[in-house]
């Protein structure tokens, strides 16, 4: 696990950096929902990218991969919309 | 049953070496019920508020005794619990849900003074804190003990009456619960001959760049008087509950219970991952799946991003 770690570690720098940004705009952004909704839609949409673009880089990128990254990010996106929606407003 | 529990959790033969509640169309079913209590949630909260809506445990009793715990711990006398300025807090909460703002002064130049004054609380010194989206009264009390500006307010020694009120309602297309602490002394004894002077006001820094600049208005300290316990605790033991708990409460409080669902389904997930991922590494088995360790970043970022929204906020 951690050798697969160490050969990727470039692609989870990105991803991490992705990641952290991503929750330190959320942070930064609040209380405004509207636009903490709208940086959560991003940094998804960025990571889908990045975890495709990793697989296709190193050749093992099948339909099957492509559909895991957008459901997971999917599933993301459908628990913050339902907090929002379900919590908040 | 133990077997079905394996081929949910674990990767082997019956699920094609994928933990079976990982497959596409467990994730795509998840999905699919998100997004629809999603768009379901708003129309049960509107349709049937004695079942589902926002609600608060906090109480003005509560946040009192949490207050005059901290001020005893620094050696401050405690705040009685007044009538007039929780008035003044209820009439304030009021106005922040009518003219839909979250600052200390209104946007048509109220400040909270107008408030306290409008209660019939003839102040020598005053001052308001505010908090929203909390679910209990130590989370407000220790928000606000971790602000600088805040826990001067709450520690100081001018005050000696204090009022909450505890309202729910809609703010910005947000259902959420403010907390709004009026502090005040009436210490006519010091006051200079005809007046009806207010001599300090101190606001907190606003918290958040949207929100106007609080005023911050010194003027010199006047020397302390004394103040008796005993007529501390005759005024003020009445508590004035313009609160939440005066309100019916709906049976499920849609903030606890979304928090609760989402906060379970991470959890899992993240776990069937981390399991999913030693079980085949430990096996050495060969697949063509994305990493699961990006995959539990994510979600712990989600999870994060849940916990950073549903905090409350302090002006």
């Amino acid at each position: 696990m951690y050798e697969k770690f160490k050969k990727h570690i470039t692609y989870y720098f990105f991803l991490l950096l992705i990641l952290l940004s991503g929750l330190t705009l959320t942070f930064l952004a609040s209380p405004r929902l509207v636009l903490q909704t709208l940086i959560v839609f991003v940094t998804v949409v960025f990571y889908i990218i990045l975890g495709i673009s990793h697989h296709f880089i190193n050749h093992d990128l099948t339909v099957k991969i492509m559909v895991e990254y957008v459901l997971i990010g999917l599933f993301g996106i459908s628990i913050v919309f339902f907090m929002i929606m379900g919590g908040i407003i | 049953m133990i077997n079905f529990l394996c081929h949910l959790f674990l990767p082997r033969a019956s699920n094609n070496y994928r933990s079976y509640l990982l497959h596409f169309k467990v994730i795509a079913s998840l999905v699919f019920v998100f997004f629809s209590l999603g768009l379901l949630t708003p129309f049960l909260t509107t349709s049937f508020p004695s079942v589902l809506g926002v609600s608060s445990d906090i109480t003005s009793q509560q946040l009192v005794v949490l207050t005059n715990e901290k001020r005893q711990e620094n050696g401050d006398l405690p705040l009685v619990l007044n009538d007039g300025l929780s008035q003044a807090a209820a009439n304030k909460a009021t106005d922040m849900f009518n003219k839909n703002y979250w600052a200390h002064n209104a946007p048509d130049g109220t400040t909270p003074w107008v408030f306290i004054k409008a209660a019939g609380y003839n102040y020598t010194y005053a001052g308001e804190n505010l908090a929203r989206g909390y679910n209990n009264a130590s989370d407000v009390v220790n928000a606000w003990m971790a602000s600088p500006e805040h826990r001067q307010n709450m520690l100081s020694p001018n005050y000696q009456n204090v009022g909450f009120s505890i309202e729910t309602g809609n703010l910005g297309g947000e259902n959420t619960v403010l907390v709004v602490e009026m502090l005040g002394s009436t210490n006519l004894a010091q006051e200079p001959s005809g007046g009806s002077v207010n001599k300090e006001v101190v606001v907190p820094a606003a918290a958040i760049p949207s929100s106007p600049a609080a005023s911050v208005v010194t003027t010199p300290a006047l020397t302390p008087t004394p103040v008796l316990a005993q007529s501390r605790s005759v005024s003020g033991a009445k508590a004035f509950l313009v609160s939440a708990a005066s309100q019916k409460a709906p049976l499920i409080n849609s903030k606890s219970f979304s928090l609760l669902v989402v906060n379970f389904t991470l959890f899992l997930f993240i776990f069937i991952l981390v399991l999913d991922m030693i079980v085949i590494e430990k096996k050495k088995i060969v697949r063509f799946v994305g990493h699961n360790l990006d995959h539990v970043l994510f979600l712990s970022l989600i999870l994060f991003v849940i916990l950073i929204i549903f905090r409350g906020t302090i002006i």
